[in-house]
């Protein structure tokens, strides 16, 4: 019998097809590239939950388990360290973003308050949402940067998102979805969209820019995540979730379509361990902090 | 003449009633399907399954064996399902009693959806009414063994629990509540209970409880506790000091809580809050809308510290992924599948990732597994992990503690595809 030329071919078309059907049309790839594992003096990572790009090549990781910010770039294909950010006021980093300025923000894991850095990383002030409406209590379980600077801050006590303009003053809120039932990260795109993820739904949730209440992105989607939770976007609209029990991150369209189920869980390098913050950066280059591994990994978007 | 016309509509109507029954009746049971010979109908399957008719001068004999139908619902030829049933046992019955759950049903018991009637029916005869299996409550508590000990060993009783569990609960579907009540709490219970009488209310520090959930202090099972409170009360209830946590009874709100989430239960347990928010890693859970009650209950409970369940059925609320990895491992983790997430887990917060409660993983797993004479592998600090330079070797280098597919809680299939992925060089 043998393979014959029209059965393989027939087979290739058929899979093709399985896929499409699978993942869309346009599917998402992550393709391994390299990964950030000490700083300057050789000092391990350890167990870092947060990374930002910004659009200069630069990657700031919030190297939690050490107590300090550590930037990256890469030369010549290999990851240069700079010196590592250590301030007082941020113990426990487990968030961080960059804005337009190149400032740094940091939300520490203990105190659970945000900290404005400078470039360089030297200690700007907490950002203290102030002007706030009932409840003044906040706590910041995550937060993003959008285009125009705004800081949108995850406050999971009160179950909203507060929109602060860039000097931190209180402008909106957004309440989390009514049926919602753990939310653990948000994300907002260019566009000023703001997305949730509830980890225990396994479902995305978006507020277009100005609206009052966030509507489902997607269903849930149990059956095909364990724990979803972080989010990112890209400059397409297309949205990122990390599935942390999982090891691996999900891609959807900007309508909510499943796009592609990327990586694995593991332990070599191109393999997640209980990952965590993510970031896409203009050369669509996008990093997750691979906290379970001790490292930042960098992969390529392709589609 | 109207006289005669009105009996003789009387009996046409009689007629045409008789007609129907039997012709129901032949719908129900064909008659003579399998042309028995005469008289053998009722007596010919007795001839060989003798031991039925000791068991037919019960008192409660269902209608198709009492009429001599065996074959209703057997075939006495041939079949594919067990005892020559004439339909899969699931169905069976429905085919005369229907569906006995409403289709929409809040809560369903789960022999009902599974179709397994004989699980409290005798198809053929029973002492009991129904043809129940077992009278009264011992044949509930026949499968909920746990509350039966639990009712059986209660110092204070309830009575309705004492006359039978079918006073509360509908045995097979309720359409609107959960737990097959009749109906909700507090109705069910305000058909015994008169809130309007002062005692009531003086017991109740006149809290408008009639529009409450008296279920989350009274176990209406019965209890050793007086009032039938669970085990453990939280200590402002069993004072009655209600307006530590909620307004005033004489409020618009009486029972609006006097603060958000944790921040109530800060006013009390501010040791624990502030140890909780004094480490790296916080339940998130605990700072969440619900705050506390997320896990614990605020009143009462039969489970310590106030939980609102059985420790793996609270996490496994939001954690039922983990929960599920351990149902369907092959090797189970003794703590995991006991429910005894603390023995690993510091709930409330931790400077671990995973809320880990010690920070090295080896002394973690130490403390039940003498992991050094287990294997002659190194495992330690000191030994870097050939698969990632920032890793050392630890228990979880080669196990998922929660469980997986394989044999040991092995992450990978066989021990030789554990083993390449740190000896590549063996790799074939």
């Amino acid at each position: 019998m043998g393979n014959h030329p029209v059965k393989i071919i027939v087979s290739v078309v058929a899979m093709v097809l399985l896929a499409n059907v699978s993942f869309g049309a346009d599917a998402v790839k992550l393709r391994y590239v390299q990964s950030f594992y000490v700083d300057g003096k050789e000092v391990g990572l350890k167990f870092p939950e947060g990374v930002a790009c910004d659009d200069k090549g630069r990657f700031i990781v919030a190297d939690s388990g050490n107590g300090r910010l550590v930037a990256f770039t890469v030369v010549d294909g290999k990851p240069v360290p700079e010196n590592e950010i250590r301030v007082p006021e941020l113990s426990f980093p487990i968030r961080v973003r960059v804005n337009s300025k190149g400032e740094i923000f940091a939300l520490d894991g203990r105190e659970k308050r945000l900290v404005r850095l400078s470039p360089a990383g030297e200690f700007r002030g907490y950002v203290d949402a102030s002007g706030m409406p009932s409840p003044a209590t906040v706590v910041a379980r995550s937060f993003d940067i959008g285009k125009d600077d705004s800081i949108c801050l995850l406050d999971v006590f009160a179950g909203r998102v507060l929109i602060l303009t860039p000097e931190g003053k209180f402008a909106r809120q957004v309440d989390f979805p009514k049926d919602y039932e753990v939310i653990s990260d948000l994300a907002v795109d260019r566009a000023g969209t703001l997305y949730l993820i509830d980890s225990v739904k396994a479902a995305v949730s978006i507020a277009a820019k100005g609206s009052a209440q966030f509507s489902p992105l997607t269903g849930s989607m149990r059956g095909t995540m364990k724990f979803p939770a972080t989010i990112t976007t890209d400059g397409r609209g297309n949205v990122y979730v990390a599935d942390k029990n999982g090891g691996v991150v999900f891609a959807l369209g900007p309508d909510g379509s499943l796009k592609g189920e990327q990586l694995k869980m593991g332990w070599t390098e191109g393999f997640l361990y209980y990952p965590e913050q993510m970031c896409i950066n203009d050369q669509e280059e996008m990093a997750i902090a691979d906290r379970g591994n001790n490292r930042v990994q960098l992969f390529s978007v392709k589609r | 003449m109207t006289g005669e016309n009105a009996t003789m509509r009387r009996g046409a109507a009689c007629s045409v009633l008789f007609l129907l029954v039997l012709l129901l009746g032949a719908t129900a049971f064909p008659a003579d399907k399998y042309n028995l010979k005469p008289g053998a109908k009722g007596k010919i399957c007795l001839t060989c399954h003798v031991a039925f008719q000791e068991k037919l001068k019960r008192p409660f004999v269902h209608t198709p064996v009492k009429t001599g139908e065996c074959s209703g619902c057997h075939n006495p030829h041939t079949s594919s399902h067990g005892k020559l049933l004439d339909d899969d046992p699931s169905r069976i019955c429905g085919r005369c009693h229907g569906a006995m759950a409403p289709e929409k049903a809040r809560s369903r018991h789960k022999v009902v959806a599974e179709g397994k009637c004989t699980a409290c029916h005798d198809p053929h005869a029973s002492a009991n009414k129904w043809n129940l299996v077992k009278a009264g409550n011992e044949l509930c508590f026949g499968c909920h063994k746990d509350l039966g000990q639990a009712v059986t060993k209660a110092g204070f009783k309830h009575s309705p629990v004492e006359k039978g569990c079918l006073t509360c609960h509908d045995p097979h579907a309720s359409e609107k509540f959960d737990h097959l009540v009749k109906n909700d709490v507090p109705g069910l219970c305000l058909d015994c209970h008169k809130a309007d009488k002062p005692a009531f209310a003086r017991r109740h520090s006149d809290y408008p409880v009639a529009k409450g959930v008296c279920t989350s202090c009274h176990n209406p099972h019965g209890s050793d506790k007086a009032v039938f409170l669970y085990a453990n009360v939280h200590r402002p209830v069993a004072n009655g000091m209600c307006n530590q946590c909620h307004e005033a009874p004489s409020s618009p709100t009486p029972f609006k809580l006097k603060n958000a989430g944790f921040e109530l239960c800060r006013g009390c347990h501010s040791k624990m809050v502030n140890e909780a928010f004094a480490k790296n890693q916080l339940h998130w859970a605990l700072v969440g809308r619900k705050g506390c009650l997320a896990c614990h209950s605020p009143h009462a409970s039969p489970e310590a510290a106030l939980l609102k369940g059985p420790t793996i059925s609270v996490c496994g609320e939001c954690h039922s992924d983990t929960i599920r990895r351990q149902e369907t491992s092959l090797a189970k983790h003794e703590p995991v599948a006991n429910g005894e997430c603390k023995a690993c887990h510091s709930i409330h917060s931790s400077d671990v990732p995973l809320l880990l409660a010690n920070p090295s993983v080896n002394d973690l797993c130490g403390t039940c597994h003498d992991w050094g004479k287990h294997s002659s592998h190194p495992v330690g600090a000191k030994y870097t992990d050939m698969r990632n330079r920032n890793l050392s070797v630890n228990c979880l280098s080669c196990h998922r503690s929660h469980g997986t597919p394989y044999k040991k809680l092995n992450p990978f299939a066989t021990s030789t595809d554990l083993c390449v992925q740190c000896h590549e060089r063996v790799k074939r």
